[in-house]
């Protein structure tokens, strides 16, 4: 066993014949115990980084996008005080923010649900177009947010 | 023929049996998203910034509000399926599993009547 260059004696009381390493030798070395595709650990991928940020918009849009949109709805069905006073808070800092990032979230999911649609009918599965796809994805999903962010404000 | 544990089938552990009508109702919802997603863009960006008269004059067209209904739908059936599996994904306790599924159901439902019911109300004029 070789942690680094340094190559590792492990005395053979530490060893279980059926479990393998006892727990306290195993403490010193921090890794992970399965791919975790975050931090330093995994190498950058196009794939499984566009795979994270779909589900990762999905679920932005689910708990924040989605309620807005209901709230709107509501808001101008109670009249004009309720609306108003979403409009004001929709015009402030933070609620630009939350329109930048749910514009963004709505085109980034958009293009990714294509991808996953286009993968579902068998076609660009290759290596070399999932990953052009890929860059495609962010490149249009960027694009798009600033157009309607331009032609919104 | 079943290679499960009759127990274990009791216990509802292994395949629900619903993956591919849960697969297939998650493609139709968002092609109907994708089809949908136009009119929202042009919506959001016409009505950005307005006033309670433009908002509410362009909410009481029959064609916004049947857009508006039919998006509310697939967006919160998209968005209850897809949260389906990001909590069967991550959550392992199996009574908040449970809870959470539940919750997304309801939530997700009442959404799209409280969206359609509002819909009409500014159609209707009310």
């Amino acid at each position: 066993m070789a942690i680094g260059k340094r190559p590792v004696v492990v005395p053979i009381s530490n060893v279980n014949i059926t479990k393998g390493l006892k727990p306290q030798t195993m403490s010193t070395s921090k890794r992970p115990i399965s791919p975790y595709m975050l931090g330093p650990y995994y190498k950058f991928q196009i794939t499984s980084a566009l795979s994270i940020l779909n589900r990762l918009t999905g679920v932005f849009m689910s708990v924040v996008t989605a309620p807005l949109l209901l709230c709107w709805l509501i808001a101008l069905a109670s009249g004009e005080g309720k609306y108003n006073a979403l409009s004001a808070w929709l015009g402030s800092g933070l609620g630009k923010l939350v329109i930048a990032a749910s514009v963004f979230s709505f085109s980034f999911h958009l293009f990714g649900g294509i991808r996953h649609l286009i993968w579902d009918a068998g076609w660009m599965m290759e290596m070399p177009q999932v990953k052009a796809s890929g860059w495609l994805a962010v490149i249009g999903s960027v694009l798009l947010s600033l157009i309607v962010l331009g032609a919104g404000l | 023929m079943s290679m499960q544990n009759p127990l274990a089938r009791v216990r509802g552990k292994g395949s629900s049996g619903g993956g591919v009508h849960h697969w297939r109702s998650q493609r139709y919802s968002s092609l109907v998203l994708l089809l949908t997603t136009a009119w929202l863009l042009w919506l959001g960006v016409s009505l950005a910034g307005a006033d309670y008269a433009t908002a509410s004059a362009a909410m009481s067209s029959p064609v916004n509000a049947g857009m508006a209904i039919l998006m509310a739908g697939a967006i919160f059936y998209h968005t209850q399926l897809g949260l389906q599996v990001v909590i069967e994904d991550y959550v392992h306790i199996a009574a908040l599993e449970f809870a959470l599924l539940i919750f997304v159901r309801f939530a997700c439902l009442i959404a799209f009547l409280i969206s359609a019911i509002a819909a009409l109300k500014l159609v209707v004029g009310a």
